[in-house]
């Protein structure tokens, strides 16, 4: 992304990308700190529309900045998600987080919108 | 005091390489200080990321960054001592005439346009997840990459299994600065630019005769639009363009020395082909064919073990690496099935896509302008010279691109074609240098090189 020569930020690349793609300011410190109030441990699933780059950078950005949890993405071919949460063992996971995928219907009440396009869903609440 | 840092980050950067490279041309007598200064950088770098993964074993935090530090200036102090011992001179050659200050004002002004245009954008998505993420989880690791980070399966996004010659050049200046600054590290990608524009200026004028034509094609680099804009560009933090500098450099001494035969040629080839592989995969192929074309110039020349004992230090790179994966049990994922004769068989009907691909891509003219033609145009004369050094450099050219360009035959993507499409721009790019030295050569008069095919033709 080209802009003006700055602003000097320390996660001046991070910042930028979570700003334009989920309106998020000062994304690499705010979606860490939702994320350390999930516990310490468990993995985050990350599900991504395929073949939609901006929602797979998307994906990728929220497991970086996830460091250093446990992360696994999945990509999700259809509009819902139902089939890849039939095969996710609450046990083992913190939270579930939809890049620019629309949660399914049960979920709805339990979800966290972070920005314009990630959705958190912690997952005690999220158990399929 | 982070400026502070990125200074000492960049100075000690390049005393290592300085070192090194005084060390090399002490015996020369006159050495080239911008020559120096452009090989300070790129030897300077490989060598402060080869440090830090090697020191990284052993030791972490202030005590890595001491250690390195100290290693640094040991070098600096070692090269400087070998400078005076064998009371070697240094000189800085200046334009002589008017087009020459000229040309070498556009190069300059090039490459402060490049530093300004590199802070205006972010990094690019390679960039951010291949590159820098490793030196950000190392820098909040005391300098050392975590090993869960190779374990992580969910980010194998981020390629655990890439080589870590930029990633660890981009922790060092997080180490001196005391954070991980995503906007001053921007600095060493316009840096490996400001290295490579000289020294292409240089080898080409070396290798021609010619000063104004190696200033001439170091002014027209930065016209290629890849170069200094997305795919893979300078400003977007991709390695390619730094690949592509370490592969101009190699190229360029194995040619000098097969032309004037000097031993601080050949070493300085040794250094730039073993940090191919330290950059990026594909720098073992770039490899490969360095290997091949120094074979052939060395039997030529009657010098193969010199040579064969100068790609050693590239051998033992490539395996350090290659063990140490094993090690930590990351087995390089790959976007390619390993070949084989029979999946060649079945994957040839591919070839004209490919071919099809390979044209559009060299003909876009939004990437390349008109780069590829005038390439295309030079390697034809190259090839039709019979002078051995120019049908070399022709074939540094055309091998890493067709070779590049086989490989899709292997691909493991749904969709090849758009494998192709996606990465080829980039790969491109590490040829790009190479190219503008192939240029700077066809337009160089006929009988300024040494050997040629005639004798041997009778």
């Amino acid at each position: 992304m080209e802009n003006q020569v700055g602003p000097i930020e320390v996660n001046r690349s991070i910042d930028a990308y979570l700003r334009v793609l989920t309106r998020i300011e000062n994304g690499s410190e705010k979606l860490p700190e939702v994320f350390q109030r999930l516990g310490r441990t468990g993995r985050l699933i990350i599900f991504t529309r395929d073949e939609n780059a901006q929602s797979e950078f998307l994906g990728m950005m929220v497991g970086y900045v996830s460091w250093p949890r446990e992360v696994q993405l999945i990509k999700v071919s259809t509009p819902t998600v139902e089939k890849e949460l039939a095969g996710v063992d609450p046990a083992s996971i913190a939270g579930l987080v939809f890049c620019s995928v629309n949660p399914p219907a049960q979920l709805v009440g339990q979800r966290h919108r972070l920005g314009s396009s990630i959705v958190l869903v912690p997952v005690p609440e999220a158990a399929p | 005091m982070i400026l502070v840092g990125l200074g000492a980050a960049i100075l000690t950067i390049f005393a290592a390489g300085f070192g090194v490279t005084l060390s090399i041309f002490a015996r020369t007598n006159r050495f080239n200080l911008v020559e120096c200064a452009c090989l300070s950088w790129l030897l300077g770098s490989g060598i402060i990321s080869l440090l830090l993964w090697i020191g990284g074993t052993f030791c972490s935090g202030l005590v890595l960054q001491a250690v390195v530090t100290i290693a640094c200036l040991v070098l600096a102090i070692f090269g400087w001592r070998e400078k005076q011992k064998a009371a070697a001179r240094s000189h800085f050659s200046t334009p002589k005439n008017l087009v020459e200050w000229v040309l070498a004002t556009i190069v300059a002004v090039e490459a402060a346009i490049l530093f300004f245009v590199a802070f205006k954008h972010t990094l690019g998505w390679d960039g951010l997840l291949n590159w820098e993420i490793k030196a950000r989880y190392a820098f909040f690791n005391g300098g050392v990459i975590p090993a869960s980070y190779y374990s992580s399966a969910g980010r194998a996004f981020s390629h655990p299994e890439y080589p870590l010659g930029i990633p660890f050049t981009e922790l060092w200046l997080y180490l001196w600065m005391g954070e991980p600054n995503q906007f001053w590290v921007k600095i060493i990608f316009p840096l490996f630019y400001g290295a490579c524009a000289p020294l292409l200026a240089i080898l080409t004028a070396r290798l021609s005769g010619k000063r104004w034509l190696g200033l001439l094609v170091a002014s027209l680099f930065a016209f290629v639009p890849s170069v200094s804009a997305s795919p893979g560009g300078i400003v977007v933090g991709y390695v390619d363009v730094p690949l592509g500098v370490f592969y101009l450099a190699a190229l360029g001494y194995l040619l000098c020395w097969f032309k004037d035969n000097a031993r601080s040629s050949l070493i300085v080839f040794a250094a730039c082909a073993a940090l191919l592989p330290w950059i990026k995969t594909e720098g073992v192929i770039l490899f490969l064919v360095l290997v091949l074309l120094g074979v052939s110039l060395s039997v030529i020349k009657h010098r193969t073990t010199q040579f064969l004992v100068s790609i050693l230090p590239g051998v033992i790179v490539l395996l350090a690496w290659r063990v140490y994966l094993k090690l930590i049990h990351v087995w390089p994922h790959s976007d390619f099935s390993p070949p084989g004769l029979g999946l060649l068989r079945h994957n040839l009907g591919r070839l004209l896509d490919i071919a099809g691909i390979l044209l559009s891509e060299l003909s876009e003219p939004a990437h390349w302008s008109i780069f590829w033609l005038l390439a295309a145009v030079a390697v034809v004369y190259l090839l039709a010279s019979r002078k051995f050094e120019k049908i070399a450099v022709a074939f540094a050219v055309l091998l890493p691109i067709v070779l590049y360009s086989l490989i899709y035959l292997f691909s493991t993507w749904p969709s090849y074609t758009a494998h192709m499409t996606s990465s080829l721009p980039r790969l491109l790019l590490h040829v790009t240098p190479a190219a503008w030295l192939a240029i700077g050569l066809a337009l160089s008069p006929p009988g300024a090189q040494t050997k040629t095919l005639e004798p041997k033709l009778g």
